[in-house]
């Protein structure tokens, strides 16, 4: 018995030393990177975010001989959920995190991104105000802006005017003030041409079209104190009449990004995006390259003319550094470098199209500019109009259980025909119990 | 002295020999189910601090209608595919052990390969066949006349479970046909051989030998499938991700939901201790039910 404990004995022993050996291996390698005058960053980012970076990778590697990037790419999903582990684990890599503002909230409420308020400050007043407040937690900033999501109508030219409708942007724009009108134009391509007008899933929707007609009327999951409010009056209201365009036919029961969805985009079996800014690069690149010159751009729909804000914010991602990383400094002369400087900024406008935050930027040229692809329409000064025009609220730290609980709100009355109402009362009460909340 | 050491050695020797198993076990598996009954009682969402709460979360799962839901789920996956597999497999098997069949290998090898196959790769061809509108699947049956509205193979309650257990019986079907197999190749040749000459015919022998000796292989199967398709997770994850409804939710899914899309860690645990606790108590009816009486 006794040599029985003594040979386990000695077992541990030597696990725990071959365990130790590997760990101060470990150390010695991280030891010996910082003595070398160049320095390493490790950013986690996801394909699409990184053409951005890219565009302004020489200039920077110019300026900065001595900092050395390496990119880890992975799907936002991925990359939130290994963060979490580095994270929870005290890892020193990865230095900068890529995070898109709908998980912001959840991912600066883990307590691990490196606090950058006295870093943003000069750039405080420099950026759309909406930005700041998912970043920020007791007062304190952990994420630079990057870009924003205003969101508008694309439209299909060549199937208005097959409708009989006119198809010219001002005009576009005339006949088109409302979500009324939105339905009922969308109506008449249906019974003109047999065209949809959007597309959305009716049983797995991501909500991005509910959740920004809520936000351009200031409505959402969570009111101003944080209580649940997906049972106010009038985000039934806007529930009930997103629900009456897809039982009206109107709407292409096909999930975001999937096969379907963009087949029909490529056969131009729909008429309009209301979407974020960044379409503007999707589309030309990715969803409907063959079609330069057919798509045009205005105003997103506003729900009553009188409304006080005409557009919504939807996505959008930040840079962020981890509290953890042995160069924060290097990573913030990266970040600022990247998204706080205009000349990247416009140049991540130009070759990625990805919206910069930065209001300083807004002034150039650039914006003003024809663009090809939407037919030699000026389309960026309507992003920039649109993103004054957007009601100021977050998207905060609950938002993915919210959405989660969302589509299967929709799941069930379209499948089940379920009021809308009862149903969205039902699922407030959910909402309210899995986060905790009034 | 040195026999000493060598006894010493000789006695050691076997444990050494084993412990990379229980070392991996301990740090890979124990010590994470553990922590996770740990977890169970706090309220984490992934940051520096963690509040205890006692059994809250276990209150909570208790009256949770989706983790009851999944539990359903799980069932009804289970109900719709285990025992055709079985019995499929079982027949399968038989003919592939018998005499008469040709090219056994290649039948074999052909059956067992959706196995071995990248489930996302095969689960994205199944999406993509069973897409509703111009899903290949829906295609045929329309040309065969079979149907005039399109199957919402994934997007309704009812079908979409059935597209989960159809996949996971194309994958796991050549499985479980192996496992009988070897079961069958350790028959005695001479048990059939004395049937034959008392006059026994092919359906007397499959029902009177082949199945009861088959019965502790065939119960093993019957509980590795029942986990199984309570712990599905890859199949409704890259087929309907848990929906439409929940209704292709596993408990599985639910605890990857509650932790990684929710942050609730301390929940998540809790949801994974509850089904730990179901399903030995599962397993327990299923060995006790089919227990050997001799």
């Amino acid at each position: 018995m006794k040599q029985k404990w003594k040979s386990s004995l000695f077992l541990l022993m030597a696990v725990i030393m071959l365990l130790s050996a590997c760990s101060s291996g470990g150390n010695n390698d991280t030891s010996g990177e910082s003595k070398d005058e160049k320095i390493k960053l490790v950013v986690w980012i996801w394909d699409a975010a990184k053409m951005g970076l890219d565009a302004n990778m020489e200039a920077f590697k110019a300026e900065n001989p001595n900092i050395e990037i390496e990119y880890q790419l992975m799907s936002q999903t991925d990359l939130y959920q290994k963060y979490l582990i580095a994270a929870n684990t005290g890892d020193k890599i990865p230095d900068i995190i890529a995070v898109e503002s709908s998980n912001l909230a959840q991912m600066v409420n883990i307590d691990s991104l490196y606090d950058l308020t006295d870093k943003v400050a000069p750039y405080k007043d420099k950026i759309v105000p909406f930005k700041w407040e998912d970043a920020t937690k007791d007062g304190k900033v952990y994420a630079m802006p990057w870009d924003s999501g205003p969101v508008v109508m694309y439209y299909r030219k060549d199937i208005f005017e097959s409708a009989g409708l006119p198809s010219d942007p001002e005009a576009v724009a005339d006949r088109i003030k409302t979500f009324e009108d939105y339905k009922e134009v969308g109506n008449i391509i249906k019974k003109k041409t047999g065209n949809f007008m959007f597309q959305d899933s009716k049983t797995r929707s991501n909500n991005r079209f509910f959740e920004t007609m809520m936000w351009q009327r200031g409505l959402w999951y969570f009111d101003k104190e944080g209580n649940v409010s997906l049972d106010d009056p009038k985000v039934i209201e806007t529930a009930e009449f997103y629900a009456s365009m897809v039982k009206d036919g109107i709407v292409n029961d096909a999930e975001g990004f999937s096969e379907s969805w963009l087949n029909a985009f490529a056969d131009g079996k729909v008429a309009t995006i209301v979407g974020a800014a960044w379409y503007d690069g999707l589309l030309e690149n990715m969803i409907d390259p063959d079609s330069a010159g057919k798509w045009g751009v205005v105003q997103m729909p506003k729900w009553s003319v009188d409304d006080q804000y005409a557009s919504a914010n939807d996505g959008g991602s930040n840079l962020t550094i981890n509290a953890n990383s042995k160069h924060p400094e290097q990573a913030w002369k990266f970040i600022e470098f990247m998204l706080g400087k205009e000349e990247s900024q416009l140049t991540m406008l130009k070759d990625a199209g990805s919206l910069p935050s930065l209001m300083t930027t807004y002034e150039d040229a650039v914006f003003s500019e024809p663009v090809e692809y939407f037919g030699g329409q000026p389309v960026r000064k309507i992003y920039t109009q649109a993103l004054e025009q957007i009601a100021p609220q977050s998207y905060t730290v609950d938002f993915p259980v919210a959405n989660q609980l969302m589509k299967n709100a929709f799941a069930e009355v379209f499948l089940n025909n379920s009021s809308v109402a009862d149903t969205l009362k039902k699922t407030a009460d959910e909402l309210r119990s899995r986060t905790s909340r009034k | 002295m040195a026999s000493k050491w060598w006894r010493w050695q000789q006695k050691s020797a076997p444990y050494l020999f084993i412990s990379p198993f229980f070392v991996l076990f301990g740090i890979f598996l124990f010590y994470p189910f553990l922590y996770s009954f740990y977890l169970s009682m706090v309220q984490w969402n992934g940051g520096k601090t963690k509040t205890f709460v006692g059994m809250d979360n276990f209150k909570r799962v208790i009256q949770d209608d989706v983790f009851w839901l999944t539990i359903e789920n799980g069932l009804i996956i289970m109900i719709i595919y285990v025992p055709l597999m079985l019995l499929l497999a079982t027949l399968v098997a038989v003919l592939l052990n018998s005499n008469w069949v040709k090219g056994k290998g290649f039948f074999r090898m052909s059956l067992f390969t959706p196995n071995i196959m990248a489930v996302v790769a095969v689960a994205f061809v199944f999406s993509i066949m069973l897409n509703g509108d111009n899903g290949l699947i829906n295609v045929i049956l329309k040309q065969l006349g079979l149907i005039d509205v399109s199957i919402l193979w994934l997007d309704s309650p009812v079908w979409a479970r059935v597209s989960v257990a159809a996949m996971v019986f194309y994958r796991w079907m050549g499985y479980n046909m192996i496992l009988i197999l070897a079961g069958l190749q350790s028959i005695p040749k001479d048990i059939y051989e004395s049937a034959y000459v008392d006059g026994a015919t092919p359906f007397q022998v499959l029902i009177r030998i082949t199945l009861p000796l088959l019965k502790k292989i065939l119960v093993f199967c019957v509980i590795l499938s029942t986990l199984g398709s309570f712990g599905l997770f890859t199949e409704p994850f890259v087929l309907t991700k848990g929906g439409p409804l929940n209704s292709t939710t596993t408990p599985v899914l639910l605890i990857y939901q509650e932790s990684f899309t929710n942050l609730n860690f301390g929940y998540a645990s809790a949801i994974a201790i509850m089904f730990f606790f179901l399903m030995m108590i599962f397993t327990f009816i299923q060995m006790r039910v089919t227990r050997d009486n001799d």
